[in-house]
């Protein structure tokens, strides 16, 4: 099936490149200083799941109900899905709209990330479960009526030939569609459970945050150029496609969480979650403010700042970056 | 929807609320309180085995071998109960959910199917003052008003285990040297196996480790160096675990002369592969004063093959002092060498430290320099806090013992600050503190690992450490690493050295005892004394004097420790080693205390743990009233963080765990330039480099405490 995406919209992009000149990208000079800042972010950020000592969480991971692990093991596969669009579709046919040439370049750094967040899910599955389990869970994964739907409206969007409305795709899936997903990690996490699982889960969670307020950023920019008929045009599509999403949403989430009563819970941190993807594409909120009142320990658990605070019993956390290297001069040597 | 009531949230929601703002825009301190008093409703209660009475309770315990009997036998039940009723009479409450929480997850004693709780957190003080006092009533007395007045705080090993039948050592913290021969290295695993398992952490010299390409044998290029013993350490260690209480760890330390010095730091990097790269075992370097000064004229530097050093100076290389051989080895042709630049190596460290933490950093010069103790330290511990002499082990070919070498255990507690300042008798605290970590040395018998049995015999080495620094001048409104929080970590590591000598000598008289090695110290030569009777030390503020004024604590005069030298020259010292400031996690949750005498990491502080998950951790003191004195780490930067250490350093022995905290707009040159300002402000060692990552503006969580600078 992906294989087939992935010809269709090659094809949409070699038609549009060959419409430009092709110039060699100059970080020297630089359009939108937003550009450097998320390269730069996004380059700092780097990471690898090897980072992770996943292994730790295995203990844990046996004290699971068989139902529980179940449930841990189909949000995976779930999410996997979702970055495999997001890394073999998604960002790359954000390329050939992009306004500047960094901002090709920051696309192509997203789609890598997105890929290293795909694989990061099979490490969680290798590390923690048997192959019989693994397959079980893809196999779930390309039965579930609700998993596939969600997969096929975006990707609808992507292959669509409206650059906004690809962006407003990209956003509305990095910044609202993974969560339901992301919930369970950051609720394992505040019960002790998987906790290593859930640093991978939080880099990617800071990853995301970036993807989405980027291409939410570059999506402002564009409408800045249209008409306000057109705009009104594109908000009014925006919230249909988000309606539409959230539906769906809904009952993917109540197939997943519905055993373990954890739905509601979960549908106000969509709410939250959907806000955040408008806030992103700079318009208003819809949900209003009591129903993306979630569970104060998953909304405390997102946060990946470095205030985290780990000892060598813990493991790495979810807090580190590459460093800017700068020669020390003589006068710092002075003694 | 409307929004749940508060009792309907449990304590693990109620505890995060404390990482947001409240409606109000200020943080929701009476959340974490309620999660704190939800948790004993919802969970330790139900969930707490019950017994009618004291009697029935130990009996039971004794009986189904929980409690060791041989330590309630030392004691009246008369007095068991006294001392019971005692403890109880304190009405102590944890402070914090964190430090409840943490307490009854990894430290109170549970039933062997680990569902329900036999001790409440009195009770587990006075096993461990009852095991501690060694049967002398009056000690256990003074020692449960220490601990439950949380003025003095034993270490984790100790406070876990004490008194308990199934349980792991009372010691924290061991150090181990391996030599160049393959019956060594086979040791140093074995041990850091038998260790990990008696709940230690277990730092490795690896200085001495012929270089990969050495010739074993006289047969050139064989040897693989020193990364793959850090394999099979790293392996070691994640396999052996406390009773499943923690994970095994340990940490190597190399001298940047070594010559796998570059291959060494490389198997932290983002990128290594999996054949070289180490992810659970902490790196140390080892740093001479030659190699900063290389670094200042900028020029190459020469690393040493280990084997070669060994066989011209007939001592491993760890027991030379490279800044005064250097030269020296740089022009003999026996010993095969290789450069690098200085500069360069500076910079390696730094990068490394920038995306792994490590490595820490051992001054080893400074480090010598400051040693009142005959002989040479060339490695520190997991936290680089330990600083102690050792000397190697040979073995013979059965890896039967040919000379028992002193390798280096060290116990740990540490007192509040804050607590002991308000001590209605200080000088009584530090004595409690020092007879308490006396005890555990007296106690520990780690027959398992030889060299280290006999070096704690030998030294009855202790560290008594501090914690709640920042905690402390927050109360009293002074701001961390200002002139005056310098000032008062002057006089206070000042007059607390005093005691803690005091209270050794005192030991030492009582037993007619030193430890072995004593004559030859800077203890006994007087050498050591010299800064405190030519030179007056006293406040420099006058908030400070006011503070030890109100407090009534007398700072020592000249003339004090005139009589005081005199007293430790007729009659020396019990402990070979008295002061270590360790990084204090856990015990400082359940104390209620800012980690050792670092500025706090946040004012709300995420911490994760294994057992624990992410729970949130309000500094002490705090209140929406206060903010200001409670800058953060990142914040107040590593000036002033060094400026603070070196006045303590200034009064302690051993070591203290330093951690220099870094905005992400740092970069390899800042924390370069850190380093040179602690090596010049003789501070001895260097723990983790932290950095912070703020989110981007417009990705961070609403309403988030610990997302806001």
């Amino acid at each position: 099936m992906s294989d087939m995406l992935i010809s269709s919209s090659e094809s949409d992009k070699k038609m549009k490149l060959a419409s430009k000149i092709t110039r060699p990208v100059n970080w020297n000079k630089i359009e939108d200083p937003i550009d450097l800042e998320v390269w730069n972010r996004l380059t700092s950020n780097f990471w690898l799941p090897e980072k992770v000592p996943l292994s730790n969480d295995i203990p844990s991971w046996a004290t699971l109900r068989p139902e529980e692990q179940s449930l841990t093991m189909r949000v995976f596969t779930g999410l996997t899905l979702l970055d495999t669009i997001q890394g073999t579709v998604g960002a790359l046919t954000l390329i050939p709209d992009a306004l500047t040439m960094h901002e090709e370049a920051v696309y192509t750094n997203i789609s890598f990330m997105e890929s290293v967040h795909a694989k990061s899910y099979s490490s969680i599955f290798s590390t923690l479960s048997a192959t019989a389990e693994i397959d079980d869970a893809f196999r779930w994964s390309e039965e579930n009526v609700n998993l596939q739907r969600k997969a096929e409206i975006v990707l609808n969007y992507y292959r669509g030939d409206n650059p906004l409305k690809r962006k407003v795709a990209s956003t509305l899936l990095e910044s609202f569609l993974f969560y339901s997903g992301f919930y369970l990690p950051m609720y394992w996490s505040s019960r002790a459970k998987l906790t290593n699982t859930a640093d991978l889960i939080r880099l990617i969670i800071r990853d995301e945050a970036v993807h989405g307020y980027y291409v939410g950023y570059k999506f402002q920019k564009g409408m800045e150029l249209e008409t306000p008929a057109y705009r009104a045009e594109i908000k009014a599509y925006t919230y249909d496609l988000l309606l539409e999403l959230y539906e769906n949403e809904i009952k993917y989430s109540a197939d997943l969480y519905d055993p373990l009563g954890l739905t509601e819970d979960v549908k106000h941190f969509l709410h939250y979650n959907a806000n955040k993807a408008l806030m992103n594409l700079g318009f208003e909120a819809l949900f209003p403010h009591e129903s993306t009142q979630v569970n104060p320990a998953i909304m405390s658990a997102l946060s990946p700042n470095a205030d985290e605070n780990h000892d060598f019993f813990s493991g790495s956390g979810s807090s580190y970056v590459i460093g800017k290297h700068e020669a020390t001069k003589d006068e710092d040597w002075e003694f | 929807m409307e929004k749940p009531k508060d009792s309907s949230y449990n304590y693990h929601e109620l505890n995060a609320m404390l990482n947001l703002y409240g409606a109000d825009g200020k943080i929701q301190f009476e959340k974490d309180r309620q999660a704190a008093r939800q948790y004993f409703l919802e969970h330790v209660n139900k969930n707490t085995v019950f017994f009618h009475n004291l009697k029935e309770r130990l009996d039971y315990l004794v009986e189904d071998e929980y409690y060791e009997k041989e330590l309630l036998d030392k004691y009246s039940f008369e007095f068991i109960t006294k001392i019971h009723d005692y403890a109880y009479s304190f009405k102590f409450r944890f402070e914090s959910f964190l430090g409840a929480f943490k307490f009854y997850t990894s430290y109170a004693l549970k039933t062997f199917d680990g569902n329900r709780y036999l001790e409440r957190f009195e009770d587990r003080i006075v096993m461990t003052a009852l095991l501690l006092a060694e049967g002398d009533e009056q000690r256990a007395m003074t020692l449960v008003a220490e601990i439950i007045s949380g003025r003095f705080q034993p270490a984790t090993p100790t406070f876990l285990n004490s008194g308990k039948a199934q349980r792991g050592e009372l010691v924290s913290c061991f150090l181990l040297r391996t030599e160049d021969n393959m019956e060594s290295i086979a040791r140093s695993i074995n041990s850091s196996l038998q260790l990990s398992k008696r709940g230690g952490g277990v730092a490795l010299l690896l200085t001495n480790i012929r270089e990969s390409g050495a010739p074993i044998k006289k047969i050139e290029g064989q040897s693989s160096g020193v990364i793959p013993v850090m394999k099979m350490l790293e392996d070691a260690f994640s396999y052996a675990n406390q009773l499943g209480a923690r994970q095994g760890a340990g940490a190597v330390y190399l001298n940047v002369h070594h010559p796998d010095i570059l291959k060494f730091l490389d198997t932290k990097r983002e990128n290594a592969d999996e054949k070289v790269r180490i992810k659970s075992l902490s790196l140390g370097v080892v740093v001479p004063d030659i190699t900063l000064d290389l670094a200042r004229t900028n020029e190459d530097m020469y690393l040493f093959s280990p084997y070669d050093v060994e066989k011209v100076y007939g001592v491993p290389m760890s027991d030379i002092s490279v800044t005064e051989k250097y030269q020296e080895m740089v022009d003999d042709a026996r010993i095969r060498k290789s450069k690098i630049k200085a500069r360069k190596l500076f910079e390696t460290i730094a990068e490394l430290q920038f995306e792994s933490g490590y490595p820490y950093i051992v001054y080893e010069d400074t480090v010598n320099r400051d040693n009142p103790i005959a002989g040479r330290i060339n490695m520190s511990n997991l936290c680089s806090e330990i600083l102690q002499v050792n000397t190697p082990t040979t073995y013979n070919e059965d890896l039967s013992y040919n000379q028992v070498g002193k390798d280096i255990s060290c116990n740990l507690g540490s007192l509040n600050i804050a607590k002991t300042m308000d001590s209605p008798n200080f000088p009584l605290t530090v004595e409690a503190a020092i007879r308490a970590l006396t005890a555990v040395s007296d106690l520990s018998n780690i027959a398992s690992v030889t060299s280290i049995k006999d070096g704690n015999d030998k030294s009855h080495a202790i560290g008594l450490g501090q914690m709640n620094l920042h905690g402390y001048l927050a109360r009293e409104r002074i701001h961390y690493g200002s002139d005056e929080g310098v000032d008062f970590t002057n006089i206070y590591f000042y007059t607390i050295l005093f005691h803690a000598l005091t209270a050794s000598n005192k030991i030492a008289k009582e037993r007619n005892k030193t430890f072995v090695g004593f004559e030859k110290s800077k203890y006994a030569s007087g050498e050591f004394f010299k800064k405190y009777i030519e030179k007056e030390w006293k406040p420099m503020t006058a908030r400070v004097a006011q503070l030890f004024t109100e407090s009534n604590i007398a700072i020592p005069t000249q003339d004090d420790w005139k009589a005081l030298s005199e007293e430790i020259k007729q009659h020396g010292i019990y402990n070979q080693n008295l002061q270590a400031v360790p990084p204090t996690g856990s015990i400082s949750y359940i104390n209620n205390s800012t980690s050792s005498i670092h500025p706090v990491a946040s004012k709300i502080e995420i911490r994760k743990e294994g057992k624990l998950g992410r729970v949130y951790y309000p500094a002490p003191y705090l209140t929406n009233d206060n903010l200001e004195y409670y800058a953060d780490a990142y914040e107040i930067g590593p000036e002033k963080i060094i400026a603070t250490y070196a006045a303590a350093t200034q009064h302690v022995d051993q070591g203290l765990s330093l951690t220099l905290f870094f905005k992400d707009t740092a970069t390899t040159r800042d924390i370069n330039k850190a380093q040179i300002t602690a090596w010049k402000a003789g501070i001895k060692t260097i723990y983790y480099i932290r950095i912070r990552q703020m989110a981007l503006e417009g990705t961070e969580v609403s309403d988030c405490v610990s997302c806001m600078l």
